[in-house]
């Protein structure tokens, strides 16, 4: 699996943070930040999962690496 | 299927106002049932949309053909409003760039960009502790008041204006001056001078705070009393209804009660399920289609206003199993209480740890706490004409 964010559209509401917090962080403002673009199998779920959430569609998941 | 807003002229078809948080209006499972988006009257004679299905109502809060203007309001306007006083051209201009509501793309970045660092959930983790602090103060507050007591006068209330000032960074010999115009009805031009003050006083006194981010940034100094005049009017009252409302379901439901008593760990998603199971908005802010937008079988016509309904989007069935069940221990995560999309609540952080605190911190210090009475059982005026819910008075007695 490969994360992408397009931190230009983010809107900082820190949904990925909550659900998705090994791979996800803000930055101090309150930008997303990718902890990790390559999570390991246990973070998968978690992190469509943010992706779901993510209000402005940053978080692009590549399911096929 | 297409549909077109062909609302009944005798009946038109405005929002139901025989609906309780707990309790929305069966009329909206109706409108549910009849397809993802029915149409709506809007007070100003307007006919445009109302979406209730969760997912019809996700796309239209993701789709930037959408504008929040013109901003049509769908619920009873309340009569008397304070008139705002006269503006000179520089004051209108820089009212518009102030609510983030009611503005698109640039215009709406650019100040939410600014607002951004207070909100993380970083940023709320590091203000755990002072949110922690202000509930326990309240609890205090409220053991001292004794039982019976009003859970939204003397607890809730006072925590969302306490929580709102330390996160904007109002100063605290402001307290009083901030309740007596905030809480209540107030002249707007009241407001503005006070608003003005603040910004005055922490030009020679940044902080870490809101307040000293504004000034910090390039917004002009008219810019920055609106958007500050607004920052302290938003999500106060709703983090109010928030608390008083989840902890009327809580009591409302002895079981769920007693389950997150047994396990505090079950709060997190608690918090979750108060926010899809006691939603304020019936209707978020309108937005309107800037061009034609057909989204799966709905179409939406050029300049044509849709309204989302999150109280209703959150009861979808397809969406959320038994979705008139409250269950603390269920998914909820993806419920539209804080809107969703580029306008989502900026505070949801902030407000997703108050919550949690005030409920958690009431139920430890009152281990017999029961319900007397609760004004929003029965039906109430909206709160605001957009339209959300009410909390009113949650009368609690303990032993
Ligand atoms: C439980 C408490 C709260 C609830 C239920 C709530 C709900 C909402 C909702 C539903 C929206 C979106 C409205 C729409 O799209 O039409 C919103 C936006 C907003 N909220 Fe909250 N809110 C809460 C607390 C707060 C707090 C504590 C603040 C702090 C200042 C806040 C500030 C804002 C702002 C500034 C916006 C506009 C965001 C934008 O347009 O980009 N809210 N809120
Ligand atoms: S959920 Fe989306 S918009 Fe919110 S902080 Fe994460 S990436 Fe940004």
């Amino acid at each position: 699996m490969r994360v992408n964010v397009d931190t230009a559209a983010c809107i900082g509401a820190g949904q990925c943070a909550l659900v998705a917090p090994d791979v996800f962080d803000q930055d101090d403002d309150g930008i997303v930040m990718l902890l990790n673009a390559a999570p390991s199998e246990p973070e998968h779920a978690a992190t469509r999962r943010a992706a779901a959430l993510c209000p402005a569609r940053v978080i692009v998941v590549d399911e096929s690496e | 299927m297409t549909t077109t807003p062909t609302g009944c002229p005798v009946h038109p078809r405005v929002l139901p106002t025989d609906g309780t948080p707990l309790e929305p209006s069966p009329v909206l499972g109706e409108w549910r049932e009849e397809g993802p988006a029915t149409p709506l009257h809007y007070t100003d004679g307007h006919d445009g949309w109302i979406v209730t299905r969760h997912e019809l109502a996700r796309r239209v809060l993701e789709d930037p053909r959408f504008s929040q203007q013109p901003q049509r309001i769908p619920g009873e306007t309340i009569p008397g409003g304070p008139e705002l006083p006269y503006l000179d051209d520089e004051a209108l201009a820089s009212k518009r760039v102030a609510n983030l509501l009611f503005l698109d793309g640039e215009a709406h970045s650019r100040v939410r960009r600014i607002l951004m660092a207070r909100f993380s959930v970083r940023a709320g983790r590091s203000q755990q502790p002072a949110i922690a602090a202000i509930v326990a103060r309240q609890v205090a507050h409220l053991l001292t008041v004794g039982s019976p007591a009003d859970l939204m006068a003397e607890f809730a209330a006072p925590i969302s204006a306490a929580v709102h000032r330390l996160i904007l960074g109002i100063p605290d010999a402001r307290a009083d001056e901030f309740a007596r115009l905030f809480l209540s009805e107030a002249p707007v031009q009241d407001r503005v001078l006070f608003a003005r003050a603040v910004i005055e006083q922490k030009r020679t006194d940044l902080d870490e705070d809101v307040l000293s981010d504004l000034i910090r940034s390039d917004l002009s100094a008219g810019e920055i009393d609106w958007v500050a005049l607004v920052l302290m009017i938003s999500g106060r009252d709703a983090a109010a209804y928030m608390m008083a409302t989840s902890l009327l379901a809580l009591l409302r439901h002895p079981d769920q009660l007693a389950a997150l008593r047994d396990d505090p760990d079950l709060m997190g998603g608690a918090v979750e399920e108060f926010m899809r199971y006691g939603t304020m908005f019936v209707a978020l802010f309108a937005r309107t289609a800037t061009e034609d937008v057909e989204l799966g079988d709905t179409r939406f016509a050029a300049g044509e206003s849709v309204s989302v309904s999150a109280v209703a989007a959150n009861r979808d069935p397809q969406r959320f199993e038994n979705p008139d069940e409250f269950d603390i221990t269920r998914d909820a995560f993806g419920h539209l209480g804080f809107g969703h999309g580029i306008h989502g609540c900026l505070g949801q952080q902030i407000a997703r740890i108050e919550i949690r605190e005030a409920v958690g911190q009431l139920l430890a210090a009152l281990p017999a706490v029961k319900l007397v009475s609760a004004e929003q059982l029965n039906p109430l005026p909206f709160a605001h004409p957009v339209a959300t819910y009410s909390a009113g008075s949650v009368i609690v007695e303990w032993s």
